[in-house]
């Protein structure tokens, strides 16, 4: 089944009822699947809006009422839903959205790239109270859509499914695992406050409102952070990557552990709030840490500010827009070991 | 120098400090003005910083400690009375009943002398002009001109209205 | 001794005296909503979703569950809580910058998709919050800070809001424009408005509307710039 596709049938029975978006390749398949599961289903409800700001402010109204609702969107359509993004973080509306990247800088390609990292955990004119689950291959978009509802709801944050155009278009094997529990803590906004203001009169009152917020992530991140450290604990050099590029690089030391390099990898899974603890811990004994991803350093950007004070040579292998084949990261980290 | 000018939206608080800082300007001194307000066109509680000095130009420009306080609303004097400090001297403007906040010192509170309430915001500059000799009487009347030069023309009694509200 | 007229019962009291300006027009087509929302005992199921401008102060305003929105947002948000929540009576307040500019083509969207919301927008002929530039439905010649030597239909025309949507909507839509300066056949238009909501339609009343503080005008050049207003956007009900 195709990647996007599964998204879909996740979000459906995650138990999100309305779909709002745009098309944009490569993310309109998931749109197109919803459409006709809302044909025949008359629970769901699915608009084509006008524009990728119609849909994420669609989605607000809808989270508003206490309906969950989603988008999936990609690239430029990723730029404009970020007016959206913005009041969500601000008003904490459990938005959720499945972003498939696409090449970086504009138009770009309709491919991949995991240029929209930056934009995805701090775009808008946020403070980037957001979470953002990066999916390394369709079962875990499967996966990781469902738990984005449940992780917007329970902690108000808007939370994405950040993936890419290669997984939303590959077509494999997939479990598709029934949920038995519903999306906690669902219910119109209005029960907790009749009114709703983003705007506000003095600096004062605003700086109180985003430090409290900051707190709250604070509080909560611990509970949502994810990773996963593979083979770290001997490790000399560690690899840190995300996506469908840590699936290359976990094949990656598995090659290289075979020509006794001391190889590890450490996947962010959570890009925000970013795992940091387990991160640390997984470079703790290592002699150099190495960032690969598929974009200009938006990785490594996130690893340097969240890791401040790790006295490690770092070097980072940047391919913007353009994929790693497991030999291609084994043969770049064997050349610097 | 520092002053803070409080006031609502529309009683011309803006205008004065605007006026006090080009002023200062036209004295050949360092000055910078900024305005504090929230989005409401009027009402809300509009404050002005003026900083004046001699030496250097101004670095930045708000500060903790006013040397003058000028409050022309009630609900403005709730928003800034941290800015009182032991030096502080505190000028209320015809429209305020309040008590002084707590540690206020010298307070000087003025009365209408018959002048009507679209002219009590050039009542309270022409107290700060008197009360600490920041700027001259001639740049005073220059920049107020200047700000005001196309109303006087179609209007001479405003001008004499003015005036006689700065006491100059 | 006369007593003075109630104040809408779905006035939040403790937000008042309210924040617009004095001799602003907002607050009167509030109270002709007010009043509707009242007489239609709709309170318990109404939303009022308002833009980022001048109708950005009425956020408590009523004590019905309202929120800010997004400037030229606040028409997909209500269409989405409408889709979320069809029992809601779902309104959305505007004004002329929100829904002819930025939000241009979601207001034509919504009345092609027949949403089943209320548009409310509020026309000053400029955005007054930010300090009186002009908008979409500045006139001829009127300065603005935008337009300091005048406005020019020949670079830049209006827009008439409820005629361009005569081209868009379902012939069960209602499309209106009232004034202020008529405020009770306004109040006949936003109940309407809300009846056609109820019925499933898309719903539009556009309310002339002063801002005596951009216009500079005082109380008396105030009231006869709104009649000339009234000449350009002619008041009625759109037939369709």
């Amino acid at each position: 089944m195709m990647g996007n596709k599964i998204a879909a049938l996740a979000a459906k029975e995650a138990g999100a009822k309305i779909m709002f978006g745009y098309p944009i390749t490569p993310a309109s398949e998931i749109l197109e699947t919803w459409a006709i599961m809302a044909q025949k289903n008359k629970d769901l409800s699915v608009l084509q809006t006008e524009d990728e700001m119609a849909a994420g402010f669609a989605v607000i109204g809808s989270c508003m009422a206490g309906v969950p609702a989603f988008t999936a969107t990609a690239g430029p359509g990723n730029v404009l839903m970020q007016d959206a993004f913005s009041m969500a973080e601000a008003l904490r509306i459990p938005t959720v959205a499945v972003i498939v990247q696409r090449g970086g800088l504009s138009t770009s390609t309709v491919i991949y790239s995991q240029e929209e990292v930056r934009l995805t955990c701090f775009g808008g004119n946020g403070e980037g109270f957001r979470v953002v689950y990066s999916t390394a291959n369709i079962q875990e978009l499967y996966d990781y859509t469902i738990k984005a509802f449940k992780t917007a709801w329970q902690y108000r944050f808007p939370t994405f499914v950040l993936s890419d155009g290669y997984q939303g278009k590959t077509k494999s094997e997939v479990v598709l695992k029934k949920q038995k529990k519903q999306i906690p803590n669902v219910a119109p906004i209005f029960e907790k406050q009749q009114n709703l203001r983003n705007c506000y009169n003095l600096e004062e009152e605003i700086c109180e409102v985003i430090t409290d917020y900051f707190e709250n992530f604070s509080k909560a991140r611990k509970k949502i952070e994810e990773s996963s450290s593979f083979r770290t604990s001997d490790a000399e050099i560690v690899i840190i990557a995300h996506g469908i590029v840590s699936q290359a690089a976990k094949e990656a030391v598995m090659l290289l552990r075979e020509k006794k390099i001391k190889a590890g990898l450490f996947r962010p899974i959570t890009l925000r709030p970013f795992p940091v603890g387990a991160c640390r811990r997984a470079i703790r004994n290592t002699k150099r840490v190495v960032t690969v991803e598929s974009a200009m350093g938006q990785l490594g950007e996130l690893f340097k500010s969240e890791l401040w004070g790790e006295n490690l040579p770092l070097t980072e292998i940047n391919k913007p827009a353009a994929g790693f084949t497991p030999k291609e990261i084994y043969e770049a980290i064997a050349k610097i070991s | 120098m520092k002053i803070l000018f409080a006031g609502e939206g529309g009683q011309g608080v803006q205008v004065i400090a605007e006026i006090l800082a080009k002023a200062a300007f036209y004295d050949k001194k360092h000055s910078s003005y900024i305005p504090n307000f929230g989005v409401e066109q009027r009402g809300g509680v509009s404050l002005a910083f003026v900083i004046i000095q001699d030496k250097d130009p101004v670095g930045y420009p708000k500060f903790d400690k006013a040397d003058i306080l000028a409050v022309l609303s009630n609900r403005s004097l709730t928003r800034v009375e941290d800015y009182i400090g032991s030096k502080t001297t505190v000028i209320y403007g015809p429209s305020v009943t309040l008590r002084n906040p707590k540690n206020t010192r010298k307070v000087l509170k003025l009365k209408e002398e018959s002048l009507p309430a679209k002219v009590w915001n050039m009542l309270v500059l022409g107290k700060i002009i008197k009360t600490k000799n920041i700027v001259s009487n001639e740049s005073v009347r220059k920049a107020v001109e200047e700000r005001f030069g196309k109303y006087f023309k179609k209007d001479l009694s405003l001008k004499e209205l003015d005036f006689r509200a700065l006491d100059l | 001794m006369k007593q003075l007229p109630k104040f809408p019962s779905c006035y939040k009291q403790s937000s008042k005296p309210h924040k617009f300006c004095p001799g602003c027009g907002h607050p009167a087509v509030l109270k002709m909503l007010g009043q509707v929302i009242d007489e239609m005992n709709l309170a318990k199921k109404t939303v009022f979703l308002i833009d980022i401008g001048c109708s950005l102060l009425a956020w408590d305003f009523f004590d019905l569950p309202t929120s800010q929105t997004h400037h030229g947002r606040t028409i997909p948000v209500a269409d989405g809580f409408k889709l979320a929540d069809p029992k809601k009576i779902v309104i959305a307040y505007l004004g002329d910058g929100g829904a002819y500019a930025i939000g241009l083509q979601h207001t034509i969207s919504a009345s092609l998709r027949n949403s089943p919301i209320t548009t409310i927008v509020v026309n000053n002929t400029l955005y007054a919050m930010t300090g009186g530039q002009a908008a979409p439905t500045t006139i001829n010649n009127e300065i603005t800070t935008t337009t300091p030597s005048g406005k020019k239909d020949e670079n830049f025309k209006s827009i008439h809001g409820p005629e361009l949507l005569v081209k868009t909507c379902s012939k069960q839509a209602f499309l209106a424009r009232g004034t202020i300066d008529n405020p009770l056949v306004l109040k006949t238009y936003l109940k309407k408005a809300i009846e056609t909501q109820i019925k499933g339609n898309f719903s539009f009343v556009e309310a002339l509307s002063v801002c005596p503080l951009n216009w500079k005008t005082n109380a008396p050049q105030t009231i006869k710039r709104i009649k000339e207003m009234g000449e350009i956007y002619k008041t009625g009900i759109i037939s369709l």
